[in-house]
């Protein structure tokens, strides 16, 4: 919930602002979403005003890291808070979820939100659209050594709603594979380098799955998945760009899905999660202890969980989710800035937020620390990021980056990513058929698009 | 009590003197005071629950959303897709269902606890807290214990049955069983509440009764059918109906354990209003749901309100 830092801003002067400009729908506004917000969240979520006038460099952030993700943001806050020139800033940590978004939606829907908030990439178009964001000046980012040549178009091209660019990427954090450096060794996949060798065909990793499993006397690859909301989704997203179709999701429906790629993948995932080289009935507690516990030589989750493996012991390998079908694919999101609707923003607060975001996204080789790939490429380039191991093994999935479908209901945390998931892991538990899954994913996908958008 | 006396008619003079005036005047003064301090309760209840609720059914007549888009009234509509949304009947039948198999546990269980604490076991402080101690738990600390008991493969659950050379149970993840897991979690967490009601109402009951029937020759199982279980009928009443309320408005534990899957299995009613209004921002639909299942709710506890009047 709202951390107690952010009570330090000034008094709020804009509430004497407020009276002449409240029209019956604001105040509705204010009056439902805002009270909500504030019994969940205290009472500086909702409505409450930015600081202003007289604290000009006081910035107000939101943003959704916490344990070490948090630690870390902590020290760019404090790097980019030192100096003449340094930032003041109130940051608000909130639990991420559904219940952030919520929370981001009802303060922009306020008209006076904080002045810089994190968003999952994959968001943007339940956002940008419903006016609930404002756009970045792309002049003034610039202006502070920011341009859009500075990061990897598979992910710029996101970060645009009708051609205007309304968030500035911190990192991509895909969808990985860790192993077992020693298990990998012992079941011959290396490369002369003692990084993983490329896959290059299911059979492949079906045959690298049972190799693995015989190194480890337990599991070959482990995948928690039980109960998830993400994690199958993630998992099919990634297999299925390897195949090279489309899954898009137009306004009004249907889905357009190619169903015979989508039956192939889940047939594979079907057979690679067989229950017998590799278990099929993992929650993903239960696959990071298995991991940890070497009773797995490979196992599929976000690079976020680095600090957490490597905690563990393990003589830790790292490389993008491997390529088995035509075409190198990453499932990937991306942590990026944004600026909430404000209904009157002051200029020289959004200079300062711009200038903001560009320090930040500078500072992201601290961000590296905690496996995600930095989306500012000059990072990437420094000496110092080349030698982080085994961060840097994984960069290349920044290029290859798949996210959700953009639509106003997907993305990180939505219910599209949950309605994703049930249908896969009855596949995966063996309740179901592959072509039963994907017919009843094309079903929820249809039904939320025939939903009203209420962004629109 | 053969005469009656006509509303309005004069009255027989009283045998006692009338009296006087100050203390006529004494109630008026009183429940002005009274008033006064009711004032503070009465504004925050129509501020806060007054208000929403007319606030509610007001944005349940309109496509109102969490989005900056203009609202507009729309009538009926929400009311129309609500009653033609599958969701919305699937998840009506999961919160009925739960509250079926939650409830009857919730009331027997307890009524068999607090027996046996009265019965006048060894130790009675332990058993009481015993029971009553998970409920002092919250709906994270369980939800999170019973997500490592259910742990598909490291869990408490298929470990024990993997040492009786039984099968593994898909305990969240197979659809047929999730809901009767939800159900088990419900059961030991708060069944310690109406363990309390009872072992109070058990405590307050007159000894004669039992005393007599005991002269009289009654055994403890006739005593405990004939007489002391008649005698908490009010207390049985109440605990059902609370139960019952409860149950309807389960939501958290299920939303922490299973996000209503696997495939819907176990969406609750108010989770589908969360998602549709919170996650989905469409506040004008959800609003919709709810006061459908407002009504039923209110349908519900008159029904249990005449059904137990009738057995009183």
């Amino acid at each position: 919930m709202g951390s107690a830092s952010s009570f330090r801003g000034s008094p709020r002067p804009r509430a004497a602002a407020w009276a002449p400009g409240v029209s019956r729908r604001r105040l509705l506004r204010c009056g439902t979403a805002g009270a909500a917000s504030v019994l969940a969240a205290g009472p500086l979520t909702g409505c409450a005003s930015p600081a202003r006038a007289g604290e000009p460099s006081s910035l107000s952030v939101w943003d959704l890291f916490q344990g070490g993700d948090g630690l870390l943001m902590d020290e760019m806050i404090a790097a980019v808070s030192r100096g003449p020139d340094g930032f003041d800033v109130e940051r608000t940590i909130l639990d991420w979820g559904p219940s952030y978004y919520t929370k981001l939606a009802m303060s922009a829907a306020g008209g006076r939100a904080s002045d810089v908030a994190v968003l999952h990439l994959s968001r943007l178009a339940g956002y940008a659209p419903g006016g609930l964001l404002d756009p970045f000046d792309l002049d003034l980012l610039a202006e502070f050594g920011v341009t859009e040549r500075d990061f990897a178009p598979a992910v710029w091209q996101r970060t645009r709603h009708r051609g205007t660019v309304y968030a500035i990427p911190l990192d991509v954090h895909p969808f990985i594979v860790f192993y077992d450096r020693g298990a990998a060794d012992r079941a011959g996949l290396l490369d002369a380098g003692g990084e993983l060798a490329p896959m290059g065909s299911p059979e492949a990793f079906l045959d690298a799955g049972r190799a693995l499993a015989g190194a480890t006397g337990h599991a070959g690859v482990l995948f928690g998945h039980v109960t998830d909301t993400a994690q199958s989704w993630r998992q099919f997203a990634a297999l299925y760009a390897q195949t090279g179709a489309a899954f898009t999701l137009p306004d009004g429906g249907p889905p357009q899905i190619d169903t015979d790629a989508a039956v192939e993948v889940v047939t594979f995932m079907q057979r690679l999660f067989d229950g017998r080289t590799n278990p099929n009935n993992l929650d993903y507690n239960g696959a990071m202890a298995a991991f940890m516990d070497g009773r797995g030589g490979m196992v599929m989750l976000g690079e976020w969980e680095l600090p957490t493996l490597r905690a563990s012991g393990i003589d830790l390998g790292a490389a993008p989710f491997p390529q088995v079908f035509g075409r190198p694919a990453v499932y990937t999101d991306s942590h990026s800035f944004v600026l909430p609707h404000q209904d009157d923003p002051d200029p020289a607060r959004r200079r300062e937020a711009h200038r903001y975001v560009a320090r930040i996204v500078k500072e992201s080789l601290t961000w590296a620390g905690a496996g995600h790939i930095p989306a500012y490429r000059p990072v990437l380039d420094r000496p110092e990021y080349r030698a982080l191991a085994p961060q840097s093994s994984y960069a290349a999935a920044g290029e290859a980056a798949v996210l959700d479908p953009p639509n106003w209901f997907a993305g990180a945390g939505s219910n599209f990513q949950n309605r994703m998931c049930q249908p896969l892991q009855s596949a995966l538990l063996g309740n179901t058929s592959a072509e039963k899954a994907v017919r009843q994913m094309i079903r929820e996908a249809d039904s939320l698009l025939r939903r009203p958008n209420p962004v629109a | 009590m053969t005469t009656t006396v006509p509303a309005g008619a004069a009255a027989p003079a009283p045998p006692e003197p009338s009296p006087p005036a100050p203390p006529r005047r004494r109630p008026a003064r009183g429940a002005g005071n009274g008033g006064l301090f009711v004032l503070p309760f009465l504004t925050l209840f129509g501020l806060f629950l007054v208000w929403p609720v007319v606030q509610g059914l007001w944005m349940s007549l309109t496509d109102a959303s969490l989005t900056l888009r203009e609202t507009r009234f729309v009538g009926f509509a929400n009311y129309a897709e609500a009653f033609g949304d599958p969701d919305v009947w699937s998840s009506l039948g999961n919160t009925f269902f739960f509250t079926a198999i939650s409830s009857v546990p919730l009331v027997l269980i307890a009524l068999a606890m607090a027996l046996l604490v009265h019965s006048g076991l060894a130790g009675q402080w332990v058993w009481r807290l015993a029971y009553f101690a998970p409920y002092l738990l919250p709906v994270t600390v369980v939800t999170l214990i019973w997500t490592w008991l259910y742990q598909p493969d490291l869990g408490f659950g298929n470990q024990l049955l993997g040492a009786l050379g039984m099968e593994p149970v898909g305990w969240l993840s197979d659809e047929s069983v999730a809901m009767w897991s939800v159900a088990a979690l419900t059961v030991w967490w708060t069944v310690g509440f109406n363990f309390l009601l009872y072992l109070a109402a058990l405590q307050s009951l007159p000894a004669t009764y039992d005393e007599a029937a005991a002269l009289d020759g009654a055994g403890a199982w006739r005593r405990l059918w004939s007489v002391t279980l008649p005698q908490l009928r009010r207390t049985t009443a109440l605990v059902a109906m609370l139960q019952v309320l409860a149950s309807l408005k389960v939501f958290d534990q299920i939303y922490i354990l299973t996000k209503g899957g696997p495939n819907g299995s176990t969406r609750p009613i108010l989770e589908y209003v969360y998602d549709v209004g919170f996650t989905g921002y469409r506040l004008g639909y959800a609003s919709a749901v709810s006061y459908v299942f407002f009504a039923i709710v209110i349908v519900v506890s008159v029904a249990q309100l005449r059904l137990f009047r009738q057995e009183d």
